[in-house]
């Protein structure tokens, strides 16, 4: 085993021998060629050099030149320092001669620049602004001027103001781009009422500031107001009633967020529509009865003027015929069959009339039912929100109030009507069950003589 | 007249305080008062004369006591009754809406309420006393003039009942 490393060693050995000696060739030509470098670097290296010596006198030159810029520099900087301090002096010299001159006037400048200042307030939001745009920007530029005020400007002030109170006691009429709810813009004519309102054909109108726009009121007030702000609108001459907004449009404001009578009815939700239906019902209920009783007891009226012919149209008539069948009956016979007759009569008479009275008291429970409903609500709002902002609860709670206002608004007229409905029929049915056996007695009693 | 004056401007500052539902109030009471007076009036000068009549024709008939006879003193007995009866059960209506009436004001007050709580919140109690008081007025005056009728319609009542039992006597079979 031994042996036969050692015959690979040899192998190896002799390998490696044989190409050393031929690089032995290349380092002899690379050693000739650094020599020969050595000799031609050695020549540049003289050449710049010599440049080097020939620049020499240029360059110091050149820095005695910049050393002499440098001199002139530092003695202009000390020359303008001086200037300037100087300056500095004047400048304040001149600033308390300004001071001497403006005098008393500083403080008007002072009290025109906060004027101008509360009037671009007042004037940018009122509505003057929309019949005369553009106010705002001289009284802006005078309130944040460093400078003095020119005359010019202290006019524009003056005017400013003085148009502000000529206009707040003028009703004038103008034209003026509108742009409505949906966006789209119009031209129209409005009338302005002093500060206070724009009021055009459709009612009343606000002035945006910050956009600069005339815009109708999201939602008018109640009718009556609007009506009168139309109504104005269109008179020419003479006087007429107004609704004004003496906040010059909060209480405007106010009154677009302010329910109508309407959106609380549709706040009542189903039980409140179910509670209309039958009030609804109950009244034309009442109607028919009112006409139908109205119509019997005229007829019974006529009846108990002529009652030699009876006639079938009517109750009494009808018993008058029983009465003519029946006429040689013994008494007893014939008041049997009076009250049967009177029996079939009386179905027809007070139909209905119980039918009110339950509606009557059916209304408030249906409220009552809403109002819990709303509470209900109200508590399931309550687990989900907390108690923390009263303005979510008030929304169920409201809801729960309708329904129960509506139940007694629905109550109220029912049981009237049922009083009314109830004595009349009542009124008929004395004249039948009492009464008309009367009639007939006094009949046989002629008849008999 | 001063006094009027007075009168007039304490009953609107009450009513702008106690809310529109004030004005179906005073109408009820309006209206049953109207009823009642004329009751008491017709009881005090028509009826004595109605019922003078009544007995005189009743007095002067010989057959008081056949079948025909109880049937025609029933008829003028129940056409007298009608006559004494007549609007009470209006007037009993009324005096029972009257309550109610209060109780819708009591309700709308309330909506107000929570309409100022919804759109103010509850931080100022100013806003919301006045749908308070939108809410209790009514219902007080509701109640007033429940009372104020309750006594004078019954009192009615039985006077009522009593002209009738009275007539009834007074026609004997003779």
């Amino acid at each position: 085993m031994k042996k036969m490393i050692n015959y690979v060693m040899l192998a190896a050995s002799m390998t490696a021998g044989m190409v050393a000696s031929a690089n032995a060739n290349d380092l002899q030509k690379l050693l000739e060629q650094v020599k020969n470098d050595r000799i031609s670097e050695a020549s540049i290296d003289k050449k710049r050099e010599a440049e080097f010596t020939a620049a020499r006198a240029d360059k110091q030159a050149l820095l005695n030149k910049a050393k002499a810029q440098l001199k002139a520099e530092q003695e202009r900087n000390k020359r303008l320092t001086k200037e300037y301090a100087q300056n500095e002096i004047t400048l304040a010299q001149k600033a308390v001669e300004l001071d001497t001159a403006e005098g008393t006037l500083g403080e008007m400048f002072g009290v025109s620049r906060a004027a101008a200042a509360d009037a671009y307030g007042a004037i940018s939001t009122s509505i003057v602004s929309a019949e005369y745009p553009g106010r705002g920007d001289i009284l802006n530029e005078i309130a944040n001027a460093k400078e003095i005020p020119e005359l010019e400007q202290l006019e524009e002030l003056w005017f400013a103001l003085q148009t502000e109170m000529t206009q707040s006691g003028e009703v004038s009429q103008f034209t003026t781009e509108v742009t409505n709810l949906d966006g789209t813009k119009s031209t129209e004519t409005i009338t302005r009422i002093g500060t206070f309102n724009l009021v055009s054909d459709n009612g009343y109108l606000t002035y945006n500031d910050e956009v600069g726009q005339v815009q109708p009121l999201a939602k008018q007030p109640a009718g009556f107001i609007t009506e009168t702000a139309s109504s104005f609108f269109n008179t020419t001459s003479g006087y007429t009633e107004l609704y004004v907004d003496p906040s010059r449009g909060a209480i405007l404001t106010l009154e677009t967020r302010k329910k109508t009578l309407e959106e609380f009815y549709h706040q009542g939700g189903t039980v409140g529509y179910a509670i209309t239906v039958l009030l609804i019902i109950g009244l034309l209920i009442a109607l028919e009865r009112l006409i139908v009783l109205g119509s019997v007891s005229s007829k019974i009226k006529a009846q108990q003027k002529n009652l030699d012919q009876p006639n079938e149209n009517n109750p009494l008539g009808r018993l008058l015929v029983v009465y003519n069948e029946n006429k040689n009956a013994d008494a007893e016979t014939l008041e049997l069959k009076l009250d049967e007759a009177i029996l079939r009569e009386t179905p027809k008479v007070d139909r209905g009339i119980n039918l009110i009275k339950m509606f009557a008291a059916i209304a408030p429970l249906m409220g009552l039912l809403g109002t819990v409903i709303g509470m209900i609500l109200t508590f399931q709002t309550i687990t989900l929100f907390g108690t923390g902002d009263p303005k979510i609860m008030a929304g169920n709670i409201s809801l729960a109030l309708v329904t129960t206002a509506l139940g007694l608004i629905a109550a109220l007229p029912l049981i009237l009507v049922h009083s009314v409905v109830a004595g009349r029929s009542k009124s008929v049915l004395h004249k039948l069950d009492e009464q008309s056996a009367g009639l007939i007695a006094e009949i046989a009693e002629k008849e008999s003589k | 007249m001063l006094f009027l004056i007075e009168l007039i401007e304490s009953v609107r500052s009450f009513i702008a305080t106690g809310g529109n539902v004030l004005y179906f109030v005073a109408f009820a009471l309006l209206m049953m008062w109207i009823l009642m007076i004329e009751r008491y009036w017709f009881l005090a000068s028509t009826y004595p004369k109605l019922r003078e009549e009544i007995i005189a024709k009743w007095d002067a008939r010989a057959d008081t006591t056949s079948w025909y006879a109880h049937r025609i003193r029933d008829t003028w007995i129940s056409e007298a009754a009608e006559l004494l009866e007549r609007n009470m059960i209006t007037i009993k209506t009324l005096v029972a809406m009257c309550p109610l009436i209060g109780l819708l004001g009591t309700v709308t007050g309330m909506i107000s309420v929570f309409e100022t709580m919804a759109q103010q919140g509850t931080g100022n109690p100013r806003l919301m006393a006045s749908g308070i008081s939108m809410a209790t007025i009514p219902t007080m005056a509701g109640m007033v003039a429940a009372l104020s009728g309750v006594f004078f319609s019954s009192r009615l009542d039985a006077k009522v009942k009593l002209a009738k039992a009275k007539l009834v006597d007074s026609l004997p079979h003779h």
